[in-house]
């Protein structure tokens, strides 16, 4: 009776659209995400035209004031409550419906993360805590910035174990079927986004107490350390969330079938297990780390390259078997057969090319000898900008074109879609000038995290000049993006016309194999997540603990 | 690539001297990660072997538990301070390594794990993970330096590569007995 009574949500959940509860969910998650893309992009064009030497920011709000706020509206506020809502919409879409309690946690979930997020943001304002988004110690902030971040964590962890419930709650009333694939991604997410974050919040609870003065000393290795198996595991929930749209939604929209469901699956299931050790290519020039096992993690991070690979694989596949079936032939067929016009498909595909580069430029790095060239200089804002910045921005950009009209049941004019291959346009580039630039400037060894300065007309850093005009002519352009996709945003959550847009999810081949049941079991996939973990950090967080030095107090560098 | 070729390459590949001496500069690396990985080498090149042996495998091993304990005596043999000490000094030892592991150990436990019921997997899995444990507090708490090649600070880093691994499988425990996964499937 139960599975009858779910089994009939499901279909009206799926014949109806979905359900104005859970539809608020993401409208307010997406609102917040879009909000932040609004102020943090404008801060970012302050940076750029700052670094190209054209603007001078005050005393009261510094440019590292300004570069602090950017890179937490951005890389975490942006990020998490975009996949948070995508995700929640998604399963609210393929589980038939959220489930109350799942609905309750997710809006306890979002109180927390927004009351952390003001906590965080006032001592920033007062310059109270002008530590970047990494907060490296000995940096220490007011401590109501870190009590800031432990909400924030403990509201995406109410999400992730909302998830859990659902997902779970999803598989008994339906046994022997598999998770339907974009609930599996999301699945990943959240197990990524709670096992990633526990390291952080252990980093935070040791800082509280330092930045109030109740310890003395920190080891300030122990928290880089910990801070990047975090901000490394999130760059890969970015990474996986893009991949879902690329994987279940890009092929239904130009009109053909997804890639082995198996093989789709798998791709999860290595990037969720081989993830979080990675972040050790973080801290390539950190001291304290056996050259022999800095030398054994690069094949760690090199490892999640072989997903990667797989995906262009798939995604080229997808292309070139659609093409073949519209009647194309040749071996650009699939070229001249995609949808070009459609900013739901145009973005994510820009989003994928801009992800050669960004990964090339992401191996480059994570080798010894180059990574000390390119360490700490504006390449590495080159290549994030890159990556997070058009890889998987463009991707969240294409979603909210048939997402946001899907939970506010209202459709995408073809105005707007046109207003939306524009923005990905200028976006594209904006962000083409800006990263080129940072990536050559960078080589000529301009410094990251630093506002204008000539250090006293010195003939080098004058030489950086033309490469930093470029970045702020790049900057303008992007702000420009911004307030199109912001407008477009806001339009079609309010403005569009009514009707019904569904949740494009592409079918298998009807040829495919079947799934093997293997890649249900979660349980495992947790086992060698942990088994990995250990692997990766055993050995350098004995060294750091057991030979530690002397510790640091808190310092105010700013 | 067949499993076997597979094998005999990742044995091959282990066995090259610059690999070899990276793997086995680093003592946790050597123990959890070298040893598995001929573990792990015999495993894969057992198939064929199996098929070339199928009557001596039936003779010997019929229940999979000779094969077993063949298989927890070698890896209790290489959880001795004193052979991974030898196992780098002497060129005899350091052979006896590269044949054990995977032809003593690797191929045993693939013949056996499937003969093998429920109960005894379970039980296996617990008896390694009470045993990491207590090695695991021996390479932590030892006071002295164990073998002549490690220092004390890598002996402990493997006392908690034992230690990790151990919590690993209690997870892993836990979840198999809270779990079930007909409810799911
Ligand atoms: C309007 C568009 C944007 C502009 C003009 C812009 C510009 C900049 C500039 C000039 C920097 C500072 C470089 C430095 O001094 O080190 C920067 C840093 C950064 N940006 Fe952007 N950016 C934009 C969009 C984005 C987006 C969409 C993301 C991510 C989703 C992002 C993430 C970051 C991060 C993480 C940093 C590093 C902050 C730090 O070093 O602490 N930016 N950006
Ligand atoms: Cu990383």
């Amino acid at each position: 009776m139960e599975a009858l009574k779910l089994n009939f949500q499901d279909k009206t959940n799926k014949a109806l659209g979905i359900n104005e509860e859970d539809a608020l969910i993401t409208k307010t998650y997406m609102l917040v995400a879009f909000t932040a893309l609004l102020i943090g992009g404008t801060l970012g064009l302050l940076q750029g035209l700052n670094r190209a030497g054209l603007l001078e920011l005050p005393v009261w709000f510094n440019y590292y004031q300004v570069l602090t706020a950017h890179g937490l509206l951005l890389v975490l506020v942006l990020t998490a409550f975009f996949t948070i809502g995508y995700f929640y919409a998604a399963m609210s879409h393929s589980l038939g419906g959220l489930l109350p309690k799942v609905r309750k946690m997710a809006w306890i979930g979002f109180g927390m993360k927004i009351v952390g997020f003001v906590m965080a943001v006032i001592p920033i304002l007062l310059n109270q805590a002008t530590v970047m988004f990494t907060f490296y110690p000995p940096m220490a902030a007011s401590p109501w910035f870190y009590i800031g971040l432990v909400f924030i964590v403990l509201g995406v962890w109410m999400c992730a174990f909302g998830a859990f419930i659902q997902v779970a709650n999803w598989r008994k009333n339906n046994k022997g079927q598999h998770l339907p694939i974009i609930s599996y991604f999301a699945t990943g997410v959240f197990v990524l986004l709670f096992f990633g974050s526990v390291p952080v919040a252990i980093e935070v609870l040791y800082i509280i107490p330092w930045s109030i003065g109740w310890i003395e000393t920190i080891n300030v290795m122990l928290a880089r350390t910990l801070f990047w198996a975090f901000g490394h595991t999130l760059v890969n929930i970015w990474y996986l969330t893009a991949l879902s749209a690329w994987y279940v939604v890009v092929p239904k929209i130009i009109g053909g079938r997804r890639f082995s469901d198996t093989l789709t699956r798998l791709v999860i299931i290595l990037l969720v297990i081989m993830n979080i050790p990675g972040g050790f290519h973080h801290q390539i020039v950190d001291p304290g780390i056996a050259e022999s096992v800095k030398y054994m993690h690069v094949f760690m991070s090199l490892a999640i390259g072989f997903p990667s690979l797989m995906t262009a694989y798939a995604m080229f596949s997808v292309f070139e078997k659609t093409a073949r079936k519209k009647g194309g032939t040749g071996i650009f067929a699939w070229f001249k057969k995609l949808p070009w016009g459609d900013v739901r498909f145009l973005a994510p595909m820009i989003a994928m090319i801009a992800f050669i580069p960004g990964g090339a430029g992401g191996i480059v790095q994570s080798t010894n000898q180059l990574n000390q060239v390119v360490h700490n200089t504006l390449w590495v804002v080159g290549h994030f900008h890159l990556t997070v910045g058009t890889t998987v921005v463009l991707t969240f950009f294409g979603i909210s074109y048939w997402l946001i009209p899907y939970v506010s049941k209202r459709v995408l004019t073809p105005k707007i879609n046109k207003l939306g291959v524009i923005t990905t346009l200028i976006w594209t580039a904006g962000m083409s000038f800006m990263a080129i630039a940072m990536h050559w400037v960078g080589l000529l060894g301009s410094p990251r995290r630093t506002s204008y300065t000539t250090y006293a007309d010195n003939a080098t850093a004058l030489s950086w000049d033309p490469y930093l005009m470029f970045l702020a002519v790049g900057g303008t352009l992007l702000m420009i993006g911004v307030l199109l996709q912001v407008y477009a945003v806001v339009h079609l959550m309010f403005f569009a016309p009514k009707g019904e847009t569904e949740f494009p999810i592409a079918d298998v081949e009807d040829n495919a194999s079947k799934t093997p049941m293997w890649t249900e079991s979660w349980g495992r996939v947790v086992v060698l997540l942990l088994l990995l973990v250990a692997m990766g950090y055993v050995i350098p967080l004995v060294e750091f603990i057991g030979n530690a030095p002397p510790g640091s107090p808190p310092f105010q560098t700013w | 690539m067949n499993q076997f070729t597979a094998g005999l390459f990742l044995l091959i590949f282990l066995a090259l001297p610059p690999v070899a001496n990276l793997l086995e500069s680093i003592m946790v690396v050597h123990m959890h990660m070298q040893m598995p990985l001929l573990v792990i080498a015999g495993f894969l090149m057992a198939k064929l072997v199996q098929e070339r042996f199928p009557v001596f495998f039936e003779n010997w091993n019929s229940n999979g538990v000779p094969g077993i304990l063949l298989f927890i005596i070698i890896m209790v043999y290489w959880m001795i301070p004193r052979t991974m000490d030898e196992a780098l000094t002497v060129q005899s030892v350091a052979i006896f390594k590269y044949i054990s592991l995977p032809f003593l150990a690797g191929i045993p436990l693939r013949d056996s794990w499937k003969k093998l019921g429920d109960k005894s997997k379970n039980a296996l899995i617990i008896s390694f993970t009470v045993m990491f444990f207590a090695m695991g507090l021996l390479y932590i708490m030892s006071p002295e330096q164990l073998c002549n090649n490690y220092l004390i600070i890598e002996q402990i880093t493997l006392g908690w590569g034992f230690i990790t691994m151990a919590a690993c499988a209690v997870v892993y425990l836990i979840y198999s007995a809270v779990v079930d996964p007909s409810d799911y499937v």
